[in-house]
């Protein structure tokens, strides 16, 4: 049985229905009955879709291969900052917990190592703090970072 | 009606050589790499800084969680500088030291230990500079590893009429006036009587110290840099014990700051969540105390304890005497391996009242290892700054030494 997905730049993908329920939201419209016509992603472009729905589909192919699963995980979710940011959101809203675990693994192991300048340079964060949280913020660095 | 196969077969041999074109969300970038990202990705410029909050968190719970030992916990630290969002969920996700067992801010040392286990830390002696440094266990278990995250540093002043230990959060920055200042142990003339003074108040109502060094505080706008005073938290003595300077000395602490009551089923003790050196309050409602149960919300302003409720007080465990080995022995458990008139355990005395078995656990230990080399581990309900003064005491003391 296949389903048809509408990104938010109108590409349709049809996918057939044991992928695409991978996202629990697509599961629950199926579920009510409401997935008889195309469904509309409009928080998602064509682009993160597509990979979206190669990590279903390999979810749903490699199944009972764990270690061909594992190997394919690692090697999808090597892509830069800003697809990963887009795949965050969409697995986010589409409720695909395998993907949105290993997405947010991945933000967490860019961070590690670095202090909260290169944290915000790498993410491009600005620092609102006052000038009285910083220096406790400094601070605190310096005792955290200290050899 | 478009084939998704043919879509993902174009899709991958494309994505593959925008992998290589990008930077790889790797290892940490150089910031070189960082601008190119910033250069190719126009549009999402900032899209990180607005990512929902509950995928922040998610990415923050994963860090607190993997790193959950020193050194690599300095990155929860460094999640919680980025910005005001990232701190008020980091903050919110890290639990204090009696219920994790883990120190993760500086304020962790003013907050009490594990209830059910032991914090295990080192203390390292530079007699040449008189200071001492205190260390937390990186490794846990029997063997003393010198692997250890930095908590606090002690130097000793001495004074014409008593000795003053000075205790901060760097070592090189040791005066009190230091934004870095926690604390200070003060012995007496004989070295008999010490008191453990915090520069913070460690409790609502808790009443300021009247010393030459203190200032009188009316308004907010303190300088950071100035401490507001010092509250008396703790009280040491030592004594003989009835066979002299033969046997082994007596040492008992009472704890002002903390209640009795603490120790008992359901108790609890103070704890600090911030420091406020600019900002302090005298009045009841200090923003920055909390306890689980909102115990200390009840509380009016005026001592701690009230009349019915006693402070918590601690006495050195008696060692026995071993007939074969000629000496006095406590079980420290493989923690401390060298004989030293130093070493003690301190258990809660039931002052008032029957002994339970609250009054069995071992609250601080404390011994030699090395020449200059001592382990500390210390547990619920002291923190590890009032534990470290408590040891400091320990090596000024004259009472039973040869």
């Amino acid at each position: 049985m296949a389903l048809e997905l509408k990104s938010s730049d109108n590409k349709i993908f049809e996918v057939e229905e044991l992928v695409a329920v991978q996202s629990e939201t697509i599961k629950s419209l199926v579920e009510d009955g409401c997935a008889d016509n195309v469904i509309p992603l409009p928080n998602v472009d064509s682009k993160t879709l597509e990979l979206v729905l190669d990590w279903c589909k390999n979810h749903v192919d490699m199944k009972l291969d764990e270690e061909k699963l594992k190997e394919y995980e690692d090697k999808f979710i090597e892509v830069d900052q800003a697809v990963l940011y887009d795949l965050l959101l969409a697995a986010n809203y589409l409720n695909i917990k395998d993907l949105l675990n290993r997405a947010c693994q991945k933000v967490a192991d860019m961070l590690k190592g670095k202090t909260p300048e290169q944290i915000r340079e790498t993410l491009n964060i600005v620092n609102d703090f006052s000038p009285e949280e910083e220096e406790e913020i400094r601070k605190e660095n310096l005792w955290a970072f200290e050899e | 009606m478009t084939n998704i196969r043919s879509i993902i077969q174009d899709m991958r041999s494309r994505s593959s050589r925008v992998v290589q074109d990008r930077f790889s969300a790797g290892p940490p970038s150089s910031s070189a790499a960082a601008a190119a990202v910033e250069v190719e990705d126009g549009m999402n410029q900032s899209c990180w800084a607005n990512m929902p909050q509950e995928l922040l968190r998610e990415v923050l719970l994963k860090i607190e969680a993997s790193e959950s030992a020193w050194p690599l916990r300095k990155n929860v630290v460094a999640c919680a500088g980025v910005c005001r969002s990232w701190r008020h969920i980091t903050k919110e996700i890290v639990k204090i030291p009696e219920l994790s067992g883990i120190l993760t801010f500086p304020i962790s040392v003013k907050q009490p230990g594990a209830r059910d286990s032991l914090i295990q830390c080192f203390i390292k002696r530079n007699r040449s500079s008189q200071t001492y440094y205190l260390y937390l266990s990186c490794t846990n278990g029997p063997a003393i590893a010198e692997d250890g995250k930095f908590l606090l540093a002690a130097r000793k002043c001495r004074r014409p009429t008593c000795t003053d230990y000075i205790i901060s959060l760097h070592a090189d920055e040791m005066s009190k006036g230091s934004s870095t200042y926690i604390g200070k142990l003060r012995s007496n003339f004989l070295g008999t009587k010490f008191t453990i003074f915090d520069g913070q108040p460690p409790h609502a109502g808790a009443k300021i110290t009247k010393s030459r060094s203190t200032r009188m505080v009316n308004s907010k706008q303190i300088s950071p840099r100035v401490p507001a005073g010092n509250y008396s938290v703790a009280h040491i003595s030592y004594e003989l014990n009835v066979l002299g300077s033969r046997g082994p000395r007596r040492m008992q602490c009472t704890v002002d700051a903390i209640p009795s009551s603490a120790i008992e089923p359901g108790g609890v003790a103070p704890t600090q969540m911030d420091f406020s050196l600019g900002n302090v309050d005298f009045f009841p409602s200090m923003p920055f105390l909390r306890s689980k149960s909102n115990h200390m919300e009840t509380f009016s302003s005026g001592p701690l304890a009230s009349q019915k409720d006693g402070v918590l007080v601690l006495k050195n465990k008696a060692p026995r005497w071993h007939e074969q080995l000629q000496c006095w022995c406590l079980n420290f458990h493989g923690r401390v391996t060298v004989a030293s008139v130093k070493n003690f355990q301190l258990v809660a005395s039931p002052e008032n009242g029957p002994s339970g078995p609250e009054h069995e656990k071992i609250i601080l230990q404390f011994g030699k290892v090395g020449e200059d080399l001592f382990t500390m581990d210390f547990r619920y309900p002291i923190s590890a700054f009032q534990a470290f003064a408590i040891c400091l005491s320990s090596f000024d003391t004259k009472i039973a030494c040869e």
